[in-house]
């Protein structure tokens, strides 16, 4: 016994390995960083997820990573405390200029860490939970947002974000104006019925949005009703279904119209696609992608659509007057701005409608 | 050679054979069967014989007649359905793996390595059962490794590479490594199957010298009858799984008896040396 | 006729050391955050010294607590699947066997999946959540590393063909419940899971976990490390191993074990780190030779050094972005792959 336990001692891989073990104890023994320090107080806080958080009172080096939580930040005019975001964070075109920090499943923690930030907003729906504990592990205030499964959630999520900022006034406005462009958009649309349409996620596989997820409800304020019974976000449908379905119209969500048209018509020459009323009659819409972000623009993406269902409702009226948005930040709401790379000639595919900027 | 580091055994229990008898197979049998429940497929009747320090016993029979069942009951590897073997008076199948490979040995016919390693890595495998646990060969080791090589004129092999030797070289690199362990009980299963004539009369003589000079005791499992009947001291005759006849070659090479066994019209004839030869005619 | 001894053993596994400690100094100097050698030098005396305070914060935040914990975690893991690799090979006699073969990376993935979607439905302090996936991976692999050995049994004992098809196909059924699984995942924890797959050291671990995984290599590497001279033997063939004094019913069980919590434990905290234990034994004996007395001690720093090279060209190389990993080891494990085939080394 004591001769293997001897030659166990004297095996050198244990010897390397049980220095570089004593090594790490003394590292990870030593008290814990000291956190960086923020402007002003701090104050405890319950985030989205049931987190307590400890948050400065006014945050000034904040680094988002969820583009959808970088538009907020923009929308509220706070960018210029904004010192960080994500790759991903391409919306307003300011935004790309930030130091970039990697991935949204995947940042790169040391970047964050250099930045020395007093707080990073993360969202449940598409940060990993890791990240959270990492950030937590090493001392840097986390805040989450949940995942918002309505519109109505959205524009609250907003506010109370808008709460840990320190700039509550600027939230409400937002979401005041948020809500009142929804008001008006439901007056026109009271007495029309829902169209029923199929958004369009990806194509091969055919993947749609579940009926719990925002981009539902944003369907239903837009005058649509979404086919899909599926309560999983990200259901696969099959084509099969589809057909026996019927929807009214095709949704696609694209940051270019020309190549969303392009790709339609590479569509309607598929098999099985040609079933479909709605490719046979051209009733597809395509509308910003900023429907799939859990943000400001969601707004006017609801109202695009809108007026791609429903052009009647739209014929005679332009686009309405808005109140006018915090002097900083950038015109977000306005429905030109949610697709502000189209290209004017775009046409709803819809034979009887008149072209709609 | 044999005066080296033999170990004494373990002195539990009593021996119980006479004091010159040194492989007893005492009425041991042995059945195979697909699962419990049915009739075996092959059954070993229960035979006995006996064998001394120095001897050398083959065991002699036609394919299929359990020749190699009864040499792994005789290594220990199988337990035997009735009656016992005993080495020195213990028995083989209850030693512990370490204690029964420092005193029985076999040699197979062939090696197969997963990876390649040198003929004198081989030839220390023989050492394996002297350590405990995690160990590096001695001095000593290597001295008996090299001298099992000397004593089976490998010696020149040494650092050659195990594939890149012939079937014969190999054959004898096998055994030098059976050597290296320091047994009282040499086990060999058919081991002039793949040599041609020249080496199977050399490996047959080799062995007669080992066995006489190191005082081994060797069992030969073959079926080739001129060579079990020149070289052998006692041979056990099978079939089917019975055993016809033990006894030296000149009582058991009768020409009824052989033509039964091995089904082919032959001749025995007496050499000068008192060995039987058989010589075997065409079926016309 | 020159057998190994003790001395050329330390003396060898001594060089595999320095390079490993030279690998480890290059690897804390480079990422997103540039440091220099000498402060690098000056601040980890001062830690040791118990003067850490004297850091500057975010620098020796940087080092100390993202980068140093994530070499050490690499070294771990890649130590773990490189010995666990060697002692498949070895145990399955097949030069093809890495720690995967038998499932536990799929177990473990499994349980890591199940965890998620449990965990999303409690409400679990940080802590507490923060343990759960890893412990979640580890029964997974646990249960796989049960019902292996059962399906890999004959007549009683482990027999390594059979046990070679059970784990085959324990694997493949596994696999098949992880795509159903990850259909009803969403979202974050979807991308999250795909990422583990890949093989990611990226997610700083508890400091008790790093604790309980290096006693956990040290101790199950130790124990097949005391078999070392049998597995040379069982090489050649299990019957010519047993009557060569082997005990390979023990020998058998001890190994087994021993690599699949190797195997569990790795993959428990870095998913499915690929290539590593595979070609980290080959290489090895190589250089070194099939001996298994210098091949375990010599694939464990061999696997260190390759995962931490690695872990850090993965952190570097599309920075502030980061690749997986996996994917780094597939890169290069790929081409040497085929270039050890081409020599014929199996």
């Amino acid at each position: 016994m004591h001769r293997i336990i001897s030659s166990f001692v004297s095996r050198p891989a244990a010897l390397v390995h049980v220095f570089l073990f004593v090594a790490a104890i003394g590292v990870f023994a030593q008290a814990d960083s000291p956190r960086p320090s923020s402007q002003t107080g701090a104050r405890e806080l319950v985030d989205e997820m049931g987190r307590s958080v400890r948050v400065p009172v006014s945050p000034t080096r904040i680094i988002s990573l969820a583009p959808s939580i970088t538009e907020t930040i923009y929308a509220l005019g706070l960018q210029d405390h904004l010192v960080g975001d994500t790759d991903f964070c391409d919306y307003p075109a300011a935004a790309q200029r930030k130091p970039k920090v990697g991935g949204i499943i995947n940042p790169n923690l040391e970047e964050i860490a250099a930045l020395r930030p007093d707080l990073v907003l993360v969202t449940k729906n598409i940060n990993r939970l890791d990240t959270v504990r990492a950030l937590d592990t090493l001392g840097i205030p986390t805040y989450s947002s949940s995942a918002p499964h309505t519109v109505s959630e959205i524009i609250s999520s907003t506010q109370k974000l808008a709460d840990v900022l320190g700039a509550p006034e600027a939230g409400k406005s937002l979401g005041q104006e948020m809500e009142g462009q929804l008001a008006a958009l439901q007056t026109k649309l009271a007495d029309v019925p829902p169209r029923r349409v199929l958004f369009i996620v990806w194509t091969e596989p055919l993947m749609s949005a579940g009926k719990n997820t925002f981009i539902a409800d944003a369907l239903r304020k837009a005058g649509g009703v979404s086919i899909v019974e599926a309560s999983q976000d990200w259901p696969k449908m099959s084509l099969e279904e589809v057909v026996h379905l019927q929807p009214d119209y095709l949704v696609f969500a694209a940051s270019h119209s020309e190549s969303a048209t392009r790709d339609f018509e590479a569509l309607a020459t598929r098999p099985g696609w040609r079933l479909l009323d709605a490719v046979r009659n051209r009733h597809f819409a395509v509308i910003s992608d900023a429907v799939n972000r859990p943000g400001p623009r969601i707004v006017s993406a609801i109202e695009e659509l809108a007026r791609q269902l429903h052009p009647e409702v739209f014929q005679d009226s332009p686009s309405p007057e808005r109140v006018s948005p915090p002097a900083n930040a950038a015109s977000f709401v306005s429905p030109h701005a949610a697709f502000s790379s189209l290209s004017p000639s775009y046409c709803s595919g819809s034979v009887e409608s008149s072209c709609v900027h | 050679m044999s005066s080296l580091l033999r170990t004494p055994l373990p002195s539990s229990e009593q021996p119980r054979a006479a004091a010159d008898v040194r492989l007893s197979v005492e009425q041991a049998s042995y059945a195979y069967s697909s699962n419990p429940s049915q009739a075996p497929l092959f059954t070993l009747e229960a035979l006995s014989f006996h064998a001394k320090p120095g001897e050398i016993v083959a065991i002699l029979g036609p394919n299929a007649c359990g020749k190699s069942t009864l040499l792994k009951l005789i290594s220990g590897a199988l337990e035997p359905l009735s009656g016992r073997i005993f080495l020195n008076g213990f028995v083989t199948h209850s030693l512990p793996p370490r204690t029964r490979a420092q005193r029985i040995a076999l040699v197979q016919q062939e090696s197969r390595l997963l990876f390649p390693s040198r003929v004198w890595e081989f030839v220390l495998q023989g050492r394996h059962p002297y350590g405990s646990g995690l160990r590096f060969e001695t001095e000593d080791d290597v001295t008996i490794a090299t001298n099992a090589l000397t004593q089976v004129g490998a010696n020149h092999l040494s650092d050659r590479w195990m594939d890149k030797i012939s079937g014969g070289e190999k054959q004898r690199v096998i055994l030098a490594r059976a050597l290296a362990q320091q047994p009282l009980l040499l086990l060999l299963d058919e081991p002039t199957l793949h040599l041609d004539i020249g080496a199977q009369v050399d490996l047959l003589h080799n062995l007669r010298r080992l066995a006489a000079e190191n005082r081994y005791t060797v069992v030969v499992v073959t079926h080739e009858l001129n060579l079990a009947g020149e070289y052998a001291d006692q041979v056990v005759l099978l079939q089917k799984g019975k055993c016809l006849r033990v006894g030296p070659p000149a009582t058991v090479f009768q020409r009824e008896l052989l033509e039964q066994v091995f089904q082919a019209p032959l001749s025995v004839e007496m050499t000068a040396s008192g060995r039987p030869r058989v010589t075997l005619f065409s079926n016309t | 006729m020159r057998p190994l001894t003790l001395g050329r053993l330390l003396f060898r596994c001594g060089i595999l050391a320095v390079i490993l400690f030279v690998v480890v100094v290059i690897a804390l100097k480079m990422g997103a955050v540039q440091v220099s050698l000498y402060g690098l030098g000056r601040d980890l005396i001062r830690v040791l010294l118990g003067q850490s305070s004297a850091i500057s914060t975010d620098y020796g935040m940087i080092v100390r607590d993202i980068r140093l914990p994530r070499i050490l975690l690499g070294i771990v893991v890649g130590a773990s699947l490189s010995v666990a690799g060697a002692s498949f090979q070895a145990l399955l006699r097949n030069p093809l066997a890495d720690p995967y073969v038998l499932g536990v990376s799929s177990g473990a993935a499994v349980g890591a999946i199940a965890a998620l979607i449990i965990e999303s439905h409690l409400a679990l302090s940080p802590e507490l959540a923060g343990l759960i996936t890893p412990l979640g991976a580890f029964i997974g692999a646990g249960l796989t590393i049960a019902a292996v050995y059962f399906l890999g049994r004959r007549d009683g004992q482990i027999d390594s063909s059979t046990l070679l098809l059970g784990g085959i196909i324990t694997a493949s059924f596994l696999s098949a419940i992880i795509m159903f699984l990850m259909n009803t995942l969403s979202g974050s924890n979807l991308r999250g899971t795909v990422f583990w797959l890949m093989g990611d050291l990226s997610t700083p671990q508890p400091r008790s976990l790093l604790f309980l995984l290096s006693f956990g290599f040290l101790a199950a590497a130790g124990a097949i490390y005391t078999t070392a001279s049998d597995l040379n033997l069982l090489l050649a063939g299990e019957k010519e191993a047993m009557h060569l004094g082997v005990d390979v019913p023990r020998v058998r069980i001890v190994v087994y074990l021993a690599a699949s919590i190797l195997t569990g434990l790795a993959v428990s905290v870095g998913g499915t780190i690929g290539y590593v234990g595979l070609l980290v034994p080959h290489v090895m004996r190589l250089i070194f030779g099939a001996d298994h007395r210098m091949l375990l001690p010599a694939a464990a720093l061999g696997g260190a050094i390759a995962i931490v090279i690695a872990d850090t060209l993965a952190r570097t190389v599309v920075a502030p972005s980061e690749l997986p990993v996996g994917a780094m080891t597939a890169m290069a494990g790929a081409p040497l792959f085929i270039y050890l085939l081409r020599r014929r080394i199996t």
